[in-house]
């Protein structure tokens, strides 16, 4: 009973003195807007045709749809062209600084905004790889995802070495930002913008930005340590509870895919994986598909390979090994997809899921062997570079002008 | 979930630089009695700097030989640690939840989900749904072409049928060679057709709003594409289309001896006059 109440009570001290997993929020952040950004970018010629509002799918279509299920998304705002150029253009900027990790809470909001915007105005146009980063996108508000390889967590680092210097450290573009966007979004509201859509997204942004408002003012108002170590301590609940959700959905797509799998006759007789590898749809390369498939025995090894992989590895998680193992496996199989089926921003999209279940060490090496990289490329010491500052026995929260 | 190798086979790897005292996996008050000789452990996670515990995941520095100021709620007086309760209360609720939510979601249709259908989708839709199901429980094994041709009335008021157009072969040529397939180029099309089979019946009667829906949707496709392909010529219009699926089995491996009819099987829709509202802002 004794030792049930200690790690009852060492659980809670963990998941509340610290955002765990920096390093796998920070690639789970890098991943998603990276492919986000990509995607966007590939999609400059076609944005038009896929989200503009003389697409296809015209703004009358999405407007009777988006009526019914009253999903978000600004773009019914305004059907006007320049309206919906101001919109994508702000989810390629969101989607550069998310990357970057600048003001990271404030870009997770605004990159979960654009993701919503554009992928909700026409939903049809999507597939699996746009589902998880909807869904990756609204989990990745409530991380503390930039402790690590940002921007935030460089100024965080200068403005402590400027502060042990005795210099005096102000943040003014925070403050300005925060107002900026205070002001849009009570404009928004005012104007019932948020009228008759589901209350998830308007409800997350003005939490935020509440959130945002507690946290500088506690920062530099609360003459005790204590609301501003209660702060931290609830960011880190928050964190640890998204980072818990996101692994889960993560088990969950995998499981998903895998025990609907088992099912089918495909699956079972072992020639599943020769099909997709012939549909017009997906064989960029035919020749190489033809190939891939040409001998049964392997289609069938593959076959039963990708099913027992993903019913697994849920299970696995409980074993470091033999996740890393099965990790690597699904890693280089989205890999192989993103080629041989052309599915290139899909696959994109699982590896940064998957990222999320890396060991610490691998990405601290990667992390290292970025920095050294770009230190020989900006030919200058790239020991500034490395992974940045996270300070769970330091009481005070370093986060308090950089990532809530 | 200990996802982050703090199993304790990976203590003090070779490739473990972080290698803060670990628990064996539960949560358990791991700090103190694993670290038989913290003399061990100390300087390695002080050389790393602050940051060396979180980056293993490791367990908190728990009330051990090395008293350390504490942050989390042990830092806190309890009139806070009330609000921290609270919050981690709230958050470990919202958390099972969702995630109960998302489970019973992409569940087959159980008990549970007959009896409190309703809820979950209240709490998935619109913005959490999950679409997994891509190549299962069967992969697709058909290649389904979609095909439209014209009724055009040309220059000097004649009116003329086109012969089919192939448009998913047209995505097809797009896509071959193609690193980058566009979602225009791979889902436009064939999502929209899914959309219009869903929500039609065989004899392609709209059986609601979404087929109302999808019959525009893909009007306005086919037309854009005709436009792109010149399908009504210099001074043309094109007055009425009609569009075709043409379903083609894949062949069966050439190591199986699975035999399929290699004959394509049509659905062939009614003729749609073209109006105004089909061809408005034509994206180029």
């Amino acid at each position: 009973m004794n030792r049930f109440a200690l790690s009852v009570s060492s659980a809670i001290a963990r998941i509340t003195e610290a955002a765990l997993g920096p390093y796998q929020t920070a690639v789970v952040r890098i991943g998603f807007s990276a492919t986000w950004l990509l995607f966007l970018l590939r999609e400059f010629p076609h944005r038009e045709e896929l989200y503009g509002p003389g697409s296809p799918w015209s703004w009358d279509l999405a407007q009777q749809l988006i009526a019914s299920n009253s999903a978000f998304t600004a773009l019914m705002w305004s059907d006007g062209r320049g309206w919906f150029e101001v919109v994508y253009a702000l989810a390629v900027l969101s989607s550069i600084l998310l990357l970057l990790g600048w003001r990271t809470r404030t870009m997770s909001v605004l990159f979960m905004l654009g993701v919503l915007s554009l992928q909700n105005r026409s939903i049809f146009m999507g597939d699996g790889g746009d589902n998880v980063l909807h869904l990756m996108s609204v989990y990745l508000v409530f991380t503390r995802c930039g402790q690590v390889w940002s921007l935030d967590a460089r100024r965080a680092r200068l403005a402590r070495a400027a502060r042990a210097r005795g210099e005096h450290v102000a943040d003014r573009v925070g403050p300005a930002l925060w107002g900026v966007l205070g002001f849009a979004l009570v404009a928004v509201t005012a104007g019932g913008r948020f009228d008759g859509v589901d209350p998830t997204v308007p409800v997350i942004v003005w939490a935020v930005w509440l959130a945002l408002a507690v946290w500088w003012i506690v920062g530099r108002r609360a003459k005790s340590g204590e609301p501003r170590i209660l702060l931290d301590v609830i960011a880190n609940i928050v964190h640890n509870g998204a980072l818990f959700v996101i692994m889960a959905e993560a088990c969950l797509i995998y499981a998903t895919a895998g025990w609907y799998k088992i099912q089918g006759t495909r699956w079972q007789d072992g020639t599943a994986v020769y099909y997709p590898l012939h549909l017009d749809y997906f064989t960029p390369w035919p020749g190489l598909a033809d190939l891939l498939s040409s001998s049964g025995t392997m289609v069938m090894l593959v076959t039963y390979g990708t099913v027992i992989v993903q019913v697994a590895f849920p299970f696995t998680l409980f074993n470091r090994r033999v996740k890393n193992v099965l990790l690597a496996a699904m890693m280089t199989e989205h890999a192989v997809i993103a080629v041989v089926l052309g599915l290139p921003f899909f696959s994109l999209a699982m590896i940064a899921a998957d990222a999320v279940f890396l060991p610490t060490s691998l990405l601290r090496r990667l992390g290292g062997w970025a920095a050294r990289a770009r230190g020989r490329v900006l030919a200058r010491d790239g020991r500034a570079t490395l992974p940045g500052p996270r300070a769970p026995e330091n009481p005070e929260p370093t986060h308090a002008s950089s990532t809530v | 979930m200990d996802a982050y190798g703090t199993d304790s086979d990976a203590r003090h790897g070779p490739d473990e630089p972080g290698g803060a005292p670990e628990p064996t996996g539960g949560p358990e008050p791991a700090g103190q009695d694993r670290t038989a000789d913290p003399q061990d452990s100390r300087p390695e996670a002080a050389a790393l700097g602050p940051d060396a515990s979180a980056a293993t995941a490791a367990p908190p520095p728990a009330p051990g030989p090395y008293p350390e100021p504490r942050t989390g709620v042990a830092a806190l007086s309890p009139r806070y640690q009330v609000g921290a309760a609270l919050a981690l209360a709230v958050v470990a609720v919202v958390a099972c939840v969702h995630v109960g939510m998302v489970f019973l979601h992409v569940a087959p249709s159980n008990t549970v989900t007959k009896a409190h259908g309703k809820a979950i989708d209240d709490w998935i839709y619109p913005e959490f749904e999950q679409n997994w199901k891509l190549f299962a429980p069967n992969p697709l094994q058909q290649n389904i072409a979609v095909q439209v041709r014209a009724e055009v009335q040309t220059k000097d008021g004649e009116l003329r049928t086109t012969g089919w157009y192939d448009l998913s072969a047209q995505d097809g040529r797009a896509i071959e060679g193609n690193l980058l397939p566009s979602h225009t180029q791979q889902n436009e099309l064939r999502r929209a057709w899914d959309f219009f089979v869903a929500t039609h019946d065989s004899t392609n009667r709209s059986t609601g709003l979404r087929g109302t829906l999808s019959e525009t949707y893909l009007r306005r496709i086919v037309v854009l594409r005709l436009d792109r392909d010149d399908a009504a010529g210099k001074g043309g219009a094109v007055e009425q289309v009609q569009v075709r699926s043409r379903t083609t089995n894949v062949r069966p491996p050439k190591w199986s001896t699975e035999k399929v009819s290699d004959k394509p099987m049509d659905r062939v829709l009614p003729w749609w006059p073209i109006t105004a509202a089909d061809t408005d802002g034509g994206a180029e």
